[in-house]
């Protein structure tokens, strides 16, 4: 094994390749673009096998993508954002068509306004659209997720494509160091692509993604689907140990972070946890009983793990990079009711939205939301949501109002 | 590409290849078009369709196709064409399967996708220079949802969307000209009601390869309101009243493959359905009538000259 | 911990410094991180690029407030605000500018609390966007200060960075970087990278409830025109086109017309005003006009002139 700095974008190109890709379907979007150029240079290069074809849009590349997963090849492919909303259709469609393939989404804030920095609404965009989704913090979890993504999808009791999410810039275009296995070692780990009886031969008839009429064998093909993708979690139960064996890193579908014991714990997907992480530490010297929860499978929903994690604890702050207009932190929403009528749930389940479009989360803000829980759990009620957004901040966007020529007296509360 | 093995009306296939029991309406040029094309396409081929009328050729569990279907979406169906080609290239090139297990890959789309939103995906296959062959059924309008007149309605025809007394006020697209414009390797107009002129053309276009891209005027009893036994015959008027000229783009050039004679009056042909009857009755609207004629006059003049 | 921060200019290599930087590091044995921060930016647009090293995995992601060491590439951005070069600069910030300015003069201008450095790393070159290697001088000048790195994890980083663009270029920007850091020998280490985080107190930020306001007012609209130039994108140039008005035979168009960013406009007596606010230095005009009476200066010379009178 060989340990190199890679970017997030390298480290997920690394992975295609090591998994030994047929065939990448592509189009270019910041911040993903990385990705499928050095796949297409490698290509070229002779330095791998497989065949890259540039569509004309994110909907054709998914529609080929799935195209050729039902035919019987390893198929990769790579998308961002606005690429992944015009794409939309054809995920909901192909994950139907029970074809394994590897998606990665370079998560970036979506428009209106348009922008280039991450949050996760883009992915959480496609949560239930039937593919399943590996959430990862550091350039190395973007090169194992991705293998094992495949592992998981092409598993018979899943078959389903898998997309594999990482953060734009932060992970993207950051350089960390990333272990790249053997591709020997792979091969071991990750044999070649077994289609099973559903694919494309001049022998065998087949008829794919057919149509239904009536609701009876609609919800059983659709429900099969859910079942499908609730097997996934334990597939990846066995599927980290498997590969804890073979590469010595282990991924659970929960992360828990210095969690045993802890009274107060932060709750967040992506690369920004790592930013919790390091809060964890400080609070932990400062004298916090505080620990970080962290999802990597966010599809299948891993609830029952979820549930024992935080069960008995005095307080949880659910961190969302994304809202949900109207609702709020899906994150929330989602630990909110996988908690619901147990006993031991924790009495404080706050919600803080943070990081759109973006947007740093020093760590004096973590430091301060581990003080509103356990302030809230001292009084016994739960805060309601909070923005993480300042008055300086508010400010700023004043200044620019006022180029934009804002009437003022049609601004809000002054800061 | 003087051989063909369709001399005459009689050495066209007697026993046909495309199953019954389909949920088409009775007497669709589009199916009756698709069936003469898969005669002569034969089983080893995979359909990927897109949607419209034809998506319930295959309604679960009964498929009317000897070879394979996928079923895409609406705008994409050359990308998934696209998908299988190149898998099944890479299969032979990794010598996982046999020259024996490939096919040929057909996108089949009505109008509404391959005039319209499925264009830039064509565009794209095009392009590409991908290996397929493109059939679209042209029924002149989103005849799935009921008629509303698509970028291949015809100019004053009635549809759900342009009830008035003018019909559709836009004119239909060129699409034999924009597919064309791209240079593909074949491209063809044909029609179900001329079996001849359709057979020797997917018989050239399956013995080519590159994108082969068909246009296959499709009569709609349902959209464009006649009675279905008269749904061969509108095909042939639309040939002999010029209305649909039967053509072929190969290496560079446009070829009319029937040129009709004395081509009757466009009357003939638009006073046989319900969607044009508003030219008719309560009075004719003659001078919608006269640009309707001057338009297909136009065309024929630039091709007779 | 290390967080170190290169400014520089889009195109002057401060994503090749960074990147020569950590891989130096990441020789040495430590964990590492580095990025360049994009932006909408080009050529000659402020850009900046940072690097993060420790013995212990690093948790910490994104921009560094608070850098033990900051390398400015080009000492023109010291005043341009939007290059955020002073960001975050405390007694712990080591500055390092690359100038030929005297240090005492920066320190004087600047009078910041931590040690600042001048380096002059380059011969001067007219256009600063062409300062060649000055991204593998910063790197060098950054792993002495550190202290930590060896000259020949310095150059095998090099090696390993550059080395698809042959022996020849690997070659000369060791050679610079090797210079660099040799000049700083004396100040080896001065960076400590000790800069502690902690909770054991901290200043609560200044979170606030967002009110509601009216989509006239919060929907991403700008009500107005010409809004955009209260960008002076003039901070990007790094050549000077001057116009001289003896040999200019007022044409009137040529210049005007094909300055891309429209910062040419024509006087009453038909004579090119160029609006240095927002010219980019693309030297358009300068090939463009027919007498040839605009020529480029290099802008830092202009602006020491300017200083000094």
């Amino acid at each position: 094994m060989k340990r190199r700095l890679l970017t997030g974008n390298g480290a997920a190109a690394w992975a295609a390749r090591l998994a030994n890709v047929d065939y990448i379907p592509a189009f270019p979007i910041t911040p993903q673009t990385e990705i499928i150029e050095s796949l297409a240079d490698w290509i070229d290069s002779g330095q791998m096998p497989g065949r890259l074809v540039t569509l004309e849009s994110e909907h054709s590349m998914l529609t080929a993508a799935g195209a050729a997963a039902t035919t019987g090849v390893r198929v990769f492919s790579a998308t961002s954002s606005q690429g992944l909303l015009y794409a939309m259709e054809m995920l909901y469609t192909v994950s139907g068509w029970r074809a394994p393939f590897v998606l990665v989404n370079v998560s970036r804030g979506l428009s209106a306004p348009i922008t280039l920095e991450p949050d996760h609404n883009d992915i959480l965009a496609a949560r239930d659209s039937g593919f399943l989704q590996i959430h990862c913090a550091t350039c190395q979890e973007v090169l194992d997720s991705v293998l094992l993504a495949y592992r998981l999808g092409e598993d018979e009791r899943v078959r389903l494509p898998v997309l594999v999410n990482m953060d734009g810039f932060y992970l993207s275009f950051t350089r960390e160091p990333v272990e790249i296995p053997k591709i020997e070692q792979v091969a071991e780990f990750l044999p070649p692509f077994q289609v099973g009886e559903i694919r494309f031969r001049a022998s065998a008839p087949e008829s794919q993604a057919v149509a239904v009429l009536g609701g009876g064998p609609y919800s059983y093909f659709r429900y099969e689907t859910h079942l499908a993708a609730r097997n996934a979690i334990q597939v990846y139960a066995e599927l980290a140990d498997e590969f804890e064996q073979a590469f010595g890193r282990r991924h659970e579908a929960v992360e828990c972070y210095r969690c045993e014991e802890a009274e107060y714990l932060f709750v967040m997907i992506g690369s920004f946890a790592t930013k919790a992480k390091a809060a964890v530490n400080s609070l932990r010297e400062a004298g916090w009983s505080v620990g970080l929860v962290r999802p990597r499978l966010l599809r299948p929903f891993p609830d029952t793990e979820i549930r024992r994690l935080l069960a008995g604890r005095r307080a949880v702050a659910v961190i969302d990079q994304n809202i949900s207009f109207g609702a709020g932190g899906v994150l929330h929403g989602e630990i909110a009711a996988a908690l619901y009528g147990q006993p031991d749930a924790p009495p404080v389940l706050a919600s803080f939205i943070g990081g759109l479009g973006g947007r740093d989360i020093p760590a004096e803000e973590f430091y301060q939301i581990a003080k509103v829980i356990r302030d809230a759990a001292e009084q016994g009620e739960t805060p309601p949501p909070r923005l993480l957004y300042t008055g300086t901040e508010l400010r700023e966007t004043r200044k620019l109002q006022a180029i934009a020529r804002v009437e003022r007296a049609g601004l809000g509360g002054e800061a | 590409m003087n051989e063909t093995a369709f001399k005459n009306v009689k050495s066209l296939p007697s026993s046909h290849l495309l199953g019954t029991g389909t949920p088409m309406c009775a007497g669709c040029g589009g199916l009756e078009a698709l069936h003469e094309i898969y005669d002569v396409l034969g089983e080893n081929s995979v359909f990927v369709n897109a949607a419209g009328c034809m998506t319930l050729l295959a309604v679960y569990p009964f498929t009317p196709f000897r070879g394979s279907w996928l079923y895409t979406a609406m705008a994409s169906a050359p990308a998934g064409a696209q998908g299988i080609r190149d898998a099944l290239d890479i299969l032979q090139q990794k010598g996982e399967i046999g020259p024996e297990e490939d096919m040929q890959v057909v996108a089949l789309t009505g109008d509404g996708a391959a005039y319209g939103m499925g264009l830039s995906a064509t565009s794209g296959a095009i392009e590409r220079k991908l290996d397929f062959l493109y059939i679209c059924y042209d029924n002149e309008g989103y005849g799935n949802t009921g008629q509303q007149y698509s970028g291949a309605t015809p100019h004053g025809a009635k549809t759900a969307t342009s009830l008035g007394l003018s019909g559709f006020a836009g004119y239909k697209k060129p699409l034999f000209d924009i597919w064309a414009a791209h240079r593909p390797a074949y491209v063809a107009t044909v029609i179900g009601a001329e079996p001849l002129d359709l057979a020797r053309k997917i018989e050239k276009a399956k013995a080519l390869k590159g994108p082969r891209l068909i246009i296959a005027l499709s009569p709609c009893p349902t959209g464009w309101d006649f009675d279905p036994k008269e749904s061969v015959n509108i095909g042939k008027l639309a040939v002999k009243t010029g209305v649909w000229p039967l053509k072929e783009y190969l290496d560079g050039r446009v070829v009319h493959t029937k040129l009709p004679p004395r081509r009757l009056p466009v009357e003939r042909y638009l006073e046989t359905q319900g969607r044009f009857r508003h030219l008719f009755q309560p009075r004719r609207q003659e001078a919608l009538l006269a640009e309707i004629q001057q338009r297909v006059d136009g065309y024929w003049e630039g091709v007779e000259s | 911990m290390y967080r170190i921060r290169f400014h520089g200019r889009g195109g002057q290599g401060m994503k090749t410094a960074s990147r020569i930087l950590g891989t130096a590091f990441f020789i040495e044995g430590f964990e590492v991180q580095d990025a360049p921060r994009y932006g909408a930016e080009r050529r000659g647009a402020p850009i900046f690029a940072f690097v993060r090293a420790a013995r212990e995995p690093i948790q910490e992601r994104g921009i560094i407030r608070q850098a033990d060491l900051v390398v400015v590439a080009d000492d023109t951005l010291v005043p341009v605000p939007a290059a955020g070069v002073l960001a975050g600069c405390d007694a712990q910030t080591v500055l390092l500018i690359n100038s030929h300015q005297p240090t005492e003069v920066w320190k004087e201008r600047l009078n910041l609390s931590g040690p600042v450095l001048t380096l002059p790393a380059h011969e001067e070159v007219a256009d600063r966007a062409e300062l060649p290697y000055v991204g593998a001088a910063c790197a060098g000048a950054a792993a002495r200060l550190s202290g930590v790195i060896g000259l020949a994890s310095l150059e095998q980083a090099i090696g390993e960075e550059l080395g698809h663009l042959g022996d020849q270029v690997v070659a000369v920007n060791r050679e610079r970087a090797s210079r660099t850091y040799e000049m700083l020998v004396e100040q080896a280490g001065l960076v400590k990278g000790e800069r502690a985080i902690t909770a054991e107190d901290w200043q609560a930020p200044d979170w606030i409830e967002l009110p509601f306001e009216e989509a006239d007012v919060s929907a991403p609209a700008i009500h107005a025109g010409l809004t955009s130039e209260a960008l002076k994108t003039g901070s990007w140039r790094t050549m000077r086109p001057l116009v001289d008005y003896d040999r200019c035979n007022r044409c009137w168009w040529v210049c005007s017309t094909f300055c891309p960013d429209g910062a040419i406009r024509v006087d009453e007596e038909k004579y090119p005003r160029i609006d240095y606010d927002h010219c980019k230095g693309c030297l358009i005009c300068v090939a463009q006009c027919p007498p040839h009476a605009i020529s480029a200066v290099a802008e830092h010379e202009v602006q020491s002139e300017e200083a000094v009178s």
